[in-house]
């Protein structure tokens, strides 16, 4: 794998912005959550997981207890497991090399990996080499929330809540150029509206990509 | 162990475990292989609709939902990732302040 050309890091670069400042809400979330400041970096290095980090901390600042935590995350991260193995398959190395790779994977460098990759298959070195952004964005972010967050503030009021789905919408439309990604598209997009009222948070996500695979065009 | 320690070692593992396990796999099998380019517009489309909605889950007319809708537009007039970012952010953002 060679190292990657400018194109895929400057494509990287807008969303690894959107995520450093994520992670500084995050940082200032569990800060006033009373979760100790090294132990939020930590879980930013090892689980690298934006939703289901701010769950995590939701669940523990309502006294929710750790099993209610660790399963509301996990809930939310089970997207990864077809998104692992949809990635797994372009990455070098053997079993284990993959298996830690694939851990750069989140839902931002999957989505550049794919519109880098030829069709049916995402890029497995756009994948790493925005991952690898993305992640030093994150950490960095979520130490700078635990520091400077108690004076800085949440910056959640400067619209990040519509950062986020303004980023997804603009990596999802190129991929709507086929009757059969639409097709897919809407099926995810009406799995969440029908479960997110009543179901426990990432289900619908979970439910999502069921459908995707389902509505897959085979031919 | 404290709470939170527990639940950094315990996601980090299930987390871990999911994105690990494709990569474990001996072979992914052709008919799952197959329906793999479906995985990606769906879940695009579930992150962006269940952020939109509400925290009850449930669509709701307001400045998120209006920085939203300023993104579709701007990813339809083909506007650069960081452009549409911005663009919904700061329409959210202004329509916040002025109300």
């Amino acid at each position: 794998m060679r190292i990657a050309p400018r194109p895929l890091i400057l494509a990287a670069l807008p969303p690894s912005a959107a995520v450093g400042v994520f992670g500084v809400s995050y940082g200032v979330l569990g800060t006033a959550a009373d979760i100790p400041g090294w132990q939020l970096v930590v879980m930013s290095m090892t689980v690298f997981a934006g939703s289901a980090q701010f769950a995590v901390v939701s669940v523990l600042a309502t006294g929710g207890g750790a099993l209610a935590a660790i399963v509301s995350g996990g809930l939310l991260n089970s997207r990864y497991l077809p998104i692992g193995v949809d990635a797994a398959r372009v990455l070098p190395g053997g079993r284990l090399k993959r298996a830690l790779l694939v851990q750069l994977v989140v839902d931002e460098s999957y989505a550049l990996g794919i519109g880098a990759g030829r069709p049916g298959a995402p890029d497995g070195s756009a994948m790493i080499s925005s991952g690898v952004l993305l992640w030093l964005a994150w950490v960095g972010g979520s130490a700078l929330g635990v520091v400077i967050g108690p004076v800085l503030g949440d910056p959640e009021r400067l619209g990040l809540d519509a950062a986020f789905p303004a980023m997804f919408i603009a990596l999802l439309w190129p991929m709507l150029s086929s009757p059969g990604t639409r097709r897919c598209a809407l099926g995810g997009a009406v799995a969440v509206l029908a479960v997110a009222p009543w179901a426990p948070a990432g289900t619908g996500l979970a439910l999502a990509a069921l459908v995707g695979l389902a509505l897959a065009p085979t031919s | 162990m404290s709470e939170a320690s527990i639940v950094v070692v315990g996601l980090t593992l299930v987390t871990f475990v999911f994105k690990g396990a494709g990569a474990m796999l001996a072979r992914v099998p052709e008919s799952v292989a197959r329906r793999l380019p479906g995985l990606a517009p769906a879940l695009l489309a579930a992150l962006v609709t269940s952020l939109a909605l509400g925290d009850d889950g449930l669509p709701r007319l307001d400045a998120k939902f209006a920085g939203v809708a300023v993104a579709v537009v701007l990813a339809w007039r083909k506007a650069p990732l960081g452009v549409c970012i911005v663009g919904g952010a700061l329409t959210a953002a202004v329509i916040r302040l002025f109300s």
